[in-house]
């Protein structure tokens, strides 16, 4: 307790006033001449009740009134507290920034960093407030401001490490935001994390204005180890009608010491397959390739296993394995000529993702059911298909099928499906009188051609083209290639679920040379891709992740999400916005089960992996974090945590004392008052 | 008797009395009221009253000799009467400061001034001589007893203030070398002295024989010490201030002025000094009484 006018408390002299008062003050009220005061003089004056206080109580409130209005005049404050209060300039609003990134499950990295949470929150003074955010790849207001040192320590001790990448640009911002709300006139952002480089790209657009400040705490590792499972690729092989896959797994080694014979385990549906060694340099990359196995059926679960180390969540890589269905495309052409499909064909039969199963019919011969269970159809230079009339080909393409329209001279369609067609086909149009033609013009946006949209990707202007058909399209449909006249070459049309693209000119030597171009090839292979609504199957996910299983399902029935922790997620199929999207928060196996299903049918596994980034562990300059953030370099924590001088007036003022002393002084005499009033008129005097 | 005497005006409150302003009439008032509602009046008009019959002896006057019973006895025997004697009346009256003392009714100096004057009207009616001497430390004024006084008297105690602190001792000694023949002294004051002093004090009043009438003038305040709130006392003879809670002091206070009444009235008894208590706030008969039954006394010289 110091007091900023210390002169005052002479006034506790005061305190002899109300004893005065008691024993003196009521006696010289008023002066009574007497004739002689000759026996009041005899009378002892010992025994006399002036000395005698009889009112304990009216004394001691009559002392302590006058004890707290002097003390209020001498405006005392806590010394302790106006400490407390400098290391902040009073109080902060602190905003806790606790990765939780998987990166912090290196060592002890998260146990420091806890530490250092619970570090900034006992430091709090009595009315600062802080808010605990927990980040990783998102930032999450986890416990919202408040100066309960308990429930924020409770919520430290509650917090974990997640399987999240590290991204500070979120996490920053949400701090922004909650102090730039704040009243209080100290705010500070207290950044706890391993600094992991890859979680700060420089170009997030995080800044902080002047008033608010930004202290670290580090806690990574100088020399961290760390041996990694990136990834894995699959070598699949047909062998007597079944498939074989091959496993390759990648292997990085993050660290500075040579890893010598690794064992690298692969398990598939739990059982450990088999177990390779490996040697992996210093920062460098290796792979290991396990013997080919068959794939029995759809969601194997496999994993493979590296070693182990102080972050052993990146030594895991998860994987769900299905075999890959070809995808089934009916080639019509007029069948008049021979190989008139051959070009189309002999690219269809090459790849395996996917691989193509092809069949060449002539128009005239194909009945209603070659449609059935197609991806897609070609019309290769043919007439219109008279089994494909009376609207079956139509509804073919209605319910989700395909349908590439190769124009050329023998194409004819009849007035009767123009819906399906995209635009209005017109006479050949003959370039090879000059320059011969060639494709101007790209949309590549359109998924055909987004392949091709990097330099270098293809050249679409080697093909030459001799002839092609016009095309007259209607305003619905979309025009993805022209001719460098600036004709149609190729258009599409959605009907129903189905797609529909024609393209103006052949796919063969007839026409046009494009056949013979490098380009050729992923061409077709992008058109029968997307007639066909081909979708890679994806073997794994990265956590963070948001998948629509409403989507992928194709269905709108109810769903059971089980998380790799075992955290159960009901998902209603038909209902409206988010309920069919899932956030893949977690590393390991997901299970999708339809409610009711029996336990022996195998759910669909989704396999989720650490953000390959996670295991670059190392670590940038805080400052550098701060400096970008600020827009200046910043003191650390321990420097700003250190105490600012707070001048004695300052916090005598924010302490505000003096005000409740005299409040409670005042309150007492009033008290007094009224005590002393009911004992006056009891009593003759007092 | 005079017919404007007004009845029962001894009972009178001297408050009252107060008013009247002139001491004469208020002497007047208050003794021919006093008289008036006696029952007798066996003091005053027999100035001869045969008393006994002692045999005649060489020297005595032969026109006291009762003839008629020479006749019957043959024997010579001499008439004796009481006789109606003349007195000095001499009123001291102390007028020192605490003499100006009045809790809420007259001062004590003015109720002493009625008593003085009172007295001096009887004294006068009796056709004694009658004179006064007022004093605080010291004798302030002398009127010598005379039976042409009166008024001097009357003037002298209208004027007197009280002024300065007193003592009995040095002007009650001055005062008996003034006195030459008997005569009666009343005595007013409040007697704020020791007993013994006191006495000591008034011893030489009464070497030539003089009949002391002694009024102990207090006013009510000091004999019930009546007061509530504790306050700072002033003692009006000197000066001196002390604080005072009159709740814890009033009864030792009142024990103490009790004992003090008690002890004047036993020693002036034991020194044949008539001695009155007289109250301020009561009526003027208890002196007029006291100077009475004293003159009667007195009267009975043969």
């Amino acid at each position: 307790m110091s007091f900023l006018t210390p002169a005052f408390l002479v006034g506790l002299g005061a305190l002899a006033v109300p004893i005065l008062i008691h024993l003196i003050q009521r006696e010289r009220k008023r002066v009574i001449e007497f004739p002689s005061l000759m026996f009041v003089r005899r009378i002892p004056y010992q025994s006399v009740r002036r000395r005698r206080i009889r009112h304990w109580f009216l004394l001691l409130l009559r002392a302590a009134a006058v004890a707290l209005i002097v003390a209020a005049f001498s405006r005392p404050f806590f010394q302790q507290q106006a400490k407390a209060s400098a290391v902040s300039g009073g109080a902060r609003d602190i905003v806790i920034l606790l990765d939780q990134s998987a990166s912090m499950g290196y060592g002890d990295h998260w146990t420091r960093a806890r530490d250092a949470a619970r570090g900034v929150i006992r430091g709090m003074g009595s009315n600062d407030r802080a808010t605990l955010v927990l980040f990783a790849k998102n930032a999450e207001e986890n416990m919202r401001a408040t100066s309960d040192r308990g429930r924020l320590e409770g919520a430290v001790n509650a917090a974990k490490v997640g399987s999240g990448a590290t991204r500070y640009g979120p996490a920053l911002k949400l701090a922004e935001s909650i102090l730039s709300r704040s009243p209080l006139k100290r705010r500070e952002t207290v950044l706890i994390s391993d600094f992991q480089k890859v979680g700060w790209t420089g170009s997030e657009e995080v800044r902080f204005p002047e008033e608010m400040t930004i202290s670290t705490v580090s806690v990574a590792s100088p020399n961290t180890s760390n041996l990694a499972v990136p990834s894995v690729t699959f070598g699949r092989t047909a062998f007597s009608g079944q498939e074989r896959i091959a496993v390759t797994a990648g292997l990085s080694n993050k660290g500075d010491q040579m890893l010598k014979d690794v064992p690298v385990t692969l398990t598939i549906d739990g059982h450990e397959i088999q177990t390779e060694r490996a040697t992996i340099a210093p920062h460098a990359s290796s792979s290991v390739t396990f013997t080919q196995f068959t794939l029995a059926g759809p969601n194997v679960r496999g994993n493979v296993r590296a070693g182990s180390d102080p972050m052993p969540a990146d030594n895991s890589f998860n994987f769900v394995l299905a075999p890959s269905d070809p995808v089934s495309v009916a080639i019509v052409d007029g069948g008049d000529r021979s190989d008139a499909s051959l070009f189309l064909s002999k690219a269809l039969a090459i790849g395996t993702t996917p691989s193509f199963h092809t069949d060449v019919s002539s128009s005239a011969r194909v009945g209603p059911t070659a449609f059935d269970k197609r991806a897609a159809i070609i019309l290769n230079d043919t007439m219109f298909p008279p089994a494909g009339g009376g609207g079956v080909l139509r509804k073919f393409v209605e319910r989700g099928g395909g349908l590439l329209v190769v124009a050329g001279d023998r194409t004819s369609w009849p007035q009767g499906e123009a819906a399906l067609l995209p635009g209005t086909l017109g006479a050949p149009v003959d370039r090879t009188g000059g320059r011969s033609g060639s494709l101007g013009f790209l949309d590549y946006s359109h998924p055909v051609f987004e392949v091709f949209k990097a330099p270098r990707s293809g050249d679409f202007s080697a093909a030459h083209v001799f002839r092609y058909r016009a095309l007259q399209p209607a305003p619905t449909d979309r025009i993805i290639a022209r001719f460098d006249d600036g004709a149609v070459a190729a258009a599409e049309r959605k009907v129903g679920q189905g797609r529909v693209i024609v393209w103006t000119t052949t796919l063969d030597d007839s026409w046009t040379d494009i056949g013979v171009k490098p380009i050729f090839l992923p061409l077709v292979h992008q058109l029968a891709r997307y007639l066909s609504h081909y979708e890679p199957a994806t073997s794994w996910f990265t956590v963070g992740q948001v998948l629509d299983l409403a989507a992928r399902a194709k269905d709108h029935t109810d769903r059971i999400v089980v998380t790799p922790s075992g955290e159960r997620i009901s998902q209603p199929g038909a209902g409206e916005g988010n309920e069919g999207l899932l956030e893949l928060s977690e590393q390991g196996i997901y299970e999708v089960r339809k409610p009711g299903a029996t336990t022996s049918a195998k759910p669909e596994s989704l396999a989720v992996n650490l953000d390959p980034a996670e295991s670059e562990l190392s670590a940038m300059d805080p400052a550098e974090l701060v400096a970008a953030v600020t827009g200046h370099a910043t003191p650390s924590a321990e420097q700003g945590a250190a105490p600012q001088e707070m001048t004695r007036e300052e916090a005598e003022r924010r302490q505000s004392l003096w005000w409740y002393l005299m409040m409670t002084g005042l309150l007492l005499l009033a008290v007094e008052t009224v005590i002393s009033n009911r004992l006056s008129r009891k009593e003759k005097f007092l | 008797m005079e017919q404007h005497a007004i009845p029962g005006a001894r009972f009178v409150d001297p408050k009252v009395l107060s008013r009247i302003g002139n001491l004469e009439l208020l002497a007047r008032t208050v003794v021919e009221g006093f008289i008036n509602g006696m029952h007798r009046a066996p003091y005053f008009g027999a100035s001869i009253d045969f008393a006994e019959h002692r045999g005649y002896v060489a020297g005595d006057d032969i026109r006291r000799v009762d003839w008629r019973l020479f006749a019957r006895t043959d024997r010579y025997y001499v008439k004796q009467y009481e006789a109606d004697t003349n007195t000095n009346l001499s009123v001291l009256l102390d007028i020192s400061r605490s003499m100006k003392f009045a809790s809420k009714g007259i001062a004590k100096l003015d109720y002493g001034c009625y008593i003085g004057a009172c007295l001096a009207y009887l004294a006068q009616r009796q056709r004694d001589r009658v004179g006064a001497i007022t004093f605080d430390n010291d004798i302030v004024t002398h009127i010598p007893p005379s039976a042409k006084h009166f008024n001097v008297v009357l003037h002298t105690l209208d004027r007197a203030r009280p002024e300065r602190p007193g003592n009995l001792s040095v002007p009650l000694n001055k005062m008996a070398e003034h006195f030459k023949r008997r005569g009666i002294l009343v005595l007013i004051s409040d007697f704020y002295e020791e007993p013994e002093a006191i006495l000591e004090a008034i011893k030489p009043l009464r070497f030539l024989g003089n009949d002391l009438i002694v009024f102990h003038v207090l006013d009510p305040a000091e004999i019930d010490f009546g007061y509530d709130e504790a306050s700072s006392f002033e003692d009006l003879e000197s000066g001196e201030q002390i604080p005072v809670v009159p709740e814890s002091l009033a009864a030792e206070y009142r024990s103490m002025i009790r004992a003090h009444i008690d002890s004047l009235t036993t020693k002036f008894s034991e020194h044949r000094i008539d001695y009155t208590m007289v109250n301020t706030a009561e009526p003027l008969d208890r002196a007029l009484f006291s100077y009475l039954s004293s003159r009667e006394r007195l009267m009975r010289v043969r």
